[in-house]
């Protein structure tokens, strides 16, 4: 299959074109093995999904991460709000975010971690344009609707 | 006898929830990279009174806002009198809860299950912004003063069903076209006369982790939206690392559009399609109807995009 990858003008200087791949660092993928590695991370993490838990969290933050019984790696990764580390410790996307809402952070604060750029720059630069579909593209429909 | 007069795909993201309760509550409206959304999606809300279900099978994909890695569901069914909103991190929204049937709810467990669709039953399942960020302005409120986002109840029951978009191995788009297969022939065993819609949502290109966050791809979108309808073999027979590949990690939610598509007969027809890209997730609509069951309409289709 090939693809065409046209970026468009406007993307911030700061951020190369997304690429059309699946490897790190464009993506971190949330492999199985993630999965099993991030077992307290994600526990953790899903549990500021609760208001009394988040009101915990923020009274004690190291007390209450000894409760989830992260490894002190993992407790320097939230400590430090480093969230493409914690990505990669098999922290999901969808669990560190419940962290970065109960830290006053949202997605973008993620995003720019992971795209290595200020949330201003990430912002501004979104849509970050490509182009390219499956090839070969199946055949319009007979009444060209 | 019950019967599938139509589909909807739509998009899903946090964003389209929030930007919609601030625009609502602001004077000067919704900012300008939003608006073109909740134009685009206003004749959906039309298509949908003129099509008049009395019941919705929504097909939508969990974010770790009701289910955990401790158990993660490949197919779960919620089956139950309500389903109510998650708590995301940030609180709820001010909207009711979905109002389920559990007639349906069990009469589909039942049908699915005999179709050796082993779903987990969710009796107390919590919702997110999977199926509330794009609810509240494709489906009128009853019973609250206008204007009222809080009052009231939706106008129609629900019986969701949650696909697992988390945790690898991802069902394949094979089995999202079976899973629509079995909703259709489910839906046609229901004693009575109810007009069922059946909704996906999901996708369509966005990545939002990794340096790739904030790919977007609209000449994916519009490619799929173009050849869901009539090409829906061709489409699943694509990898799905491959729709990951070109529109973003989370593009694999479009398969959750195949179960929606292979829930109609071959004879639905698109109506109405639209496609906008507001920020970092891909956002489109496609509502497609069975022949006859929008009164007052040829086969003829609009495009909004």
């Amino acid at each position: 299959m090939h693809t065409i990858n046209s970026v468009q003008a406007g993307q911030a200087a700061e951020l190369t074109a997304p690429s059309f791949d699946l490897d790190e660092p464009g993506t971190i993928e949330f492999t199985a093995q993630r999965a099993l590695a991030g077992r307290a991370l994600n526990r953790f993490a899903l549990s500021l999904r609760s208001p009394a838990c988040r009101a915990e969290f923020l009274a004690d933050e190291a007390a209450y991460l000894r409760r989830f019984g992260l490894s002190d790696e993992e407790t320097r990764l939230v400590g430090e709000r480093d969230w493409t580390g914690l990505l990669r410790a098999g922290g999901h996307l969808q669990a560190v975010l419940k962290l970065a809402a109960t830290v006053g952070e949202d997605l973008w604060s993620i995003g720019a971690h992971n795209a290595g750029c200020d949330r201003d720059t990430l912002i501004a630069a979104t849509p970050r344009r490509v182009s390219g579909v499956p090839a070969p593209a199946p055949a319009p429909p007979p009444d060209g609707a | 006898m019950a019967a599938v007069i139509g589909g909807i795909g739509i998009s899903h993201t946090p964003s389209m929830g929030l930007e919609y309760d601030r625009g609502t509550a602001n004077p000067d409206g919704f900012s300008p990279r939003w608006q073109p959304w909740y134009d685009g999606t206003r004749r959906v809300q039309e298509l949908l009174e003129r099509l008049a279900p009395d019941h919705l099978v929504v097909v939508y994909n969990d974010h770790l806002n009701h289910f955990d890695l401790d158990n993660y569901p490949t197919l779960a069914i919620g089956v139950g009198a309500r389903f109510r909103q998650a708590d995301e991190g940030w609180g709820p929204r001010e909207l009711p809860d979905l109002e389920g049937d559990t007639r349906w709810g069990l009469h589909l467990t039942e049908e699915l299950v005999g179709r050796e669709f082993d779903l987990t039953v969710s009796q107390d399942l919590a919702i997110d912004h999977g199926v509330f960020s794009w609810l509240p302005y494709v489906f009128r409120q009853t019973g609250g003063r206008a204007g009222d986002r809080t009052g009231g109840g939706w106008p129609v029951t629900v019986t969701p069903i949650a696909v697992n978009m988390v945790r690898q191995p991802l069902p394949t788009a094979n089995r999202l076209r079976s899973l629509g297969r079995a909703i259709r022939a489910g839906v046609a065993t229901f004693p009575g006369d109810d007009r069922v819609l059946v909704i996906a949502t999901g996708g369509m290109s966005h990545q939002i982790s990794g340096a790739r966050f904030g790919m977007a791809n609209e000449d994916l979108d519009r490619y799929f939206l173009r050849n869901l309808p009539g090409h829906l073999d061709e489409l699943v027979s694509i990898p799905v690392r491959e729709y990951m590949r070109l529109g973003g990690t989370e593009a694999a939610e479009l398969t959750l559009w195949f179960a929606m598509r292979a829930a109609l007969s071959d004879r639905a027809a698109a109506v109405y399609t639209f496609q906008t890209f507001p920020a970092i997730t891909g956002c489109g609509a496609l509502v497609m109807a069975e022949p006859g069951a929008l009164p007052g309409t040829g086969s003829g289709s609009e495009a909004g995009s």
